[in-house]
């Protein structure tokens, strides 16, 4: 009849006695990394061949005492013998009063210095695998929110559209009057029918003076038709609703900033976080992303524009999503191109580092980055006299991403 | 401008840096890496030592001690079991404390501001960076060996729960422990609420000896800040 407890420490696997003597130990290799790697494995309830090794030591146990129920449920898949949970075990309790002084005693460390120095190595390993964990699965998260972005503005568009075509029936040269389809549809739900366009409620929400005549007089001379207040009510409730989804834009927008600062901070910090969250989406994840040359990463998003290239022999295109960038669409055609090839070299080690160390560097990337774009102002600031089409060099391309994720999910 | 610093009167590796056209006072620890600062607080040379000063609007403990604390259990060589350490503003002052035989274990469970703390830590071996729930100890019971203290102050119901947890797992006997605990509402004048009573009886059924408690207003208005003995 034997009992013994299993403490797992950052020194080994222990088997000890009832009384608190250690009978049997495996202790880790001197090798930080792997240590941590060794304690993520326990830490998910996985068996290491260290815990392996000392239950084959330990002859004739009839319980094993450990401290986590996923461990114990492991345990119990390989072992006879009755596998309980003290949490915690005062045994185990016993043997973390001494671990400094035993990581002495089994020459793991050779001073108290060691020890701690080790401590702080293994768990600065841990830790760090842990954040790129959380960081990782958080890509994937920030895909479908700036996926959901776009499926809104697709909604709103066509929302939107409906609702000028609905409201124009009873007030049509309002569709002139405002552009923006936000303000329109804020008109059609706090004002509805036209005999409310007076002085007082459009200065209450928020016109000008000039513009508050404007639409009182067109209100008054309109040529719709007059419809009846129950015909408005429906209408105005689905203005309220497309209202709420642009409402849920800017949520998930601050989301997406959010989430960005933590799982991206180096991307965000140089093209953004929409931006930034765009080129993750596409590339399915922020590590495939960190794997891309530069190249890829500059025509990400213009996959089509890149096919129809190869197939015809037109030129490729220049930059996909990327576009976005202000520097890019905001200089002249002939420096697109330059441009976008220096963001995306820069945005490829800002995803490297995101995805695999973590550290900020984006503010020097960017002062890189600006640099590099005025060189290229100043190097080019005529456009190029034209030349026929090159012919265009094959490129190998691989399958749209995006396209792959999601075949996969089904 | 000139500084002196003095040892606190009571407390061990603390400090006062007196400036001696204002008069003013103010909290310090020695910096145990010099030239770094942690949340922007300002640095200090004394008789060849740096100190840095310790904000009592960034940090409860040092909002604690200006309140007038009766204890503060943490020595030198101490280690230290702190949950909730965050960016690691006031876990940096408890490193300074312990010194370099110390150690200071920092448990956070968000990796955003973990982040932070990794920086930090890598100037400061006794601080021991730990993405963790506090909920639930035996998960970092293979890093953690036994601690003289446990400071916590973690934003979570049932914080007597999760401190009394963690001192069944890691705790010496006639050890201590300080908790940060949210005892009012903002209104400082109202009577500590239900929860705070009850959250009292629970650290006492679980074997912890009140020793004192402060309020930390001005500095902080909704948490009074406990000082506890260990009597398993
Ligand atoms: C008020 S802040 C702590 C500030 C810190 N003590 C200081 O003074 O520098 C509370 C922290 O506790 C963390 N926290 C909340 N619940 C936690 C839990 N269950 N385990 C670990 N950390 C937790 C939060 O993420 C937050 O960073």
């Amino acid at each position: 009849m034997k009992k013994i407890h299993l403490v797992e420490t950052i020194l080994g696997i222990m088997a000890v006695d009832d009384q608190g003597n250690v009978i049997e130990k495996e202790l880790f290799e001197k090798n930080s990394e792997e240590v941590a790697e060794k304690i993520y494995k326990l830490q998910q309830g996985e068996i290491i061949p260290e815990l392996q090794q000392i239950a084959q030591k330990v002859k004739n146990v009839e319980e094993i005492v450990v401290e986590d129920e996923s461990l114990a449920k492991a345990l119990r898949e390989m072992y006879q013998a009755k596998i309980t949970v003290e949490k915690p075990s005062p045994i185990a309790q016993q043997i973390r009063a001494q671990i400094p002084d035993l990581a002495q005693k089994y020459n793991y460390a050779k001073s108290l210095q060691e020890y701690i120095q080790l401590t702080h190595q293994i768990a600065t390993y841990l830790t760090r695998r842990k954040i790129r964990t959380a960081a990782e699965k958080r890509d994937q998260l920030i895909a479908q929110a700036i996926e959901t972005i776009d499926d809104i503005d697709k909604t709103l568009n066509l929302f939107a559209s409906r609702i000028r075509e609905w409201y124009g029936l009873h007030f049509p040269e309002l569709n002139k009057l405002i552009d923006e389809h936000r303000t329109y549809i804020r008109l059609v739900k706090e004002l509805g029918l036209r005999k409310n366009y007076t002085r007082e409620n459009l200065q209450k929400t928020g016109f000008p003076p000039e513009r508050v005549k404007e639409l009182e007089e067109s209100a008054k001379t309109s040529m719709g038709a007059n419809i009846a207040e129950e015909d408005i009510e429906p209408l105005q409730k689905f203005a309220s609703i497309t209202l709420k989804l642009y409402q849920l834009r800017k949520e998930l927008e601050e989301y997406i900033d959010e989430s960005m600062k933590e799982t991206a901070p180096n991307i965000r910090g140089l093209v953004g976080s929409l931006l930034g969250a765009r080129l993750i989406s596409l590339a399915g994840s922020l590590e495939e992303l960190a794997r891309m040359p530069a190249s890829t990463i500059q025509v990400l998003g213009a996959e089509k524009a890149l096919f129809r290239a190869l197939r015809t022999g037109a030129r490729p295109p220049k930059h996909g999503v990327l576009f976005q960038y202000p520097a890019i669409h905001g200089s002249p055609r002939w420096q697109r191109g330059k441009i976008a090839r220096a963001v995306a070299g820069k945005l490829a080690i800002a995803a490297r580092i995101d995805a695999f160390s973590g550290e900020y560097m984006a503010d020097e990337l960017k002062a890189e980055l600006e640099k590099r774009i005025e060189e290229i102002k100043k190097k080019y600031p005529k456009p190029p006299k034209r030349k026929k089409p090159e012919k265009v060099k094959k490129i190998k391309i691989r399958k749209k991403k995006k396209e792959k994720r999601k075949k996969k999910g089904k | 401008m000139s500084v002196k610093v003095e040892s606190h009167e009571k407390f061990e590796n603390i400090y006062w840096a007196v400036f001696k056209d204002t008069g003013e006072r103010k909290l310090a620890t020695k910096n145990l890496a010099p030239g770094h600062t942690v949340y922007g607080e300002r640095l200090i040379k004394y008789e060849g030592e740096e100190y840095r000063l310790w904000d009592p609007y960034r940090s409860k403990l040092a909002a604690a001690i200006l309140k007038g604390i009766k204890v503060i259990p943490i020595r030198t060589g101490d280690r230290i079991l702190y949950l909730g350490a965050a960016t690691g503003s006031t876990s940096s002052h408890c490193s300074d404390i312990v010194g370099s035989n110390g150690m200071v274990f920092c448990v956070e469970f968000s990796p955003r501001v973990l982040r932070e703390l990794v920086g930090v830590a890598e100037h400061r071996r006794n601080m021991i960076p730990l993405l963790e729930d506090a909920r639930f100890p035996w998960k970092y019971r293979m890093l953690v060996p036994q601690v003289d203290v446990i400071y916590q102050d973690v934003a979570q119901p049932e914080q007597a729960k999760i401190l009394a947890d963690n001192a069944e797992f890691f705790l010496k006997p006639n050890g201590w422990a300080l908790l940060a605990i949210k005892a009012r509402s903002v209104d400082v004048t109202a009577e500590p609420s239900e929860v705070y009573k009850k959250e009292i009886e629970t650290l006492e059924k679980r074997n912890f000896e009140i020793k004192d408690v402060v309020h930390l207003e001005p500095f902080d208005k909704a948490h009074a800040f406990l000082v506890m003995q260990y009597k398993p």
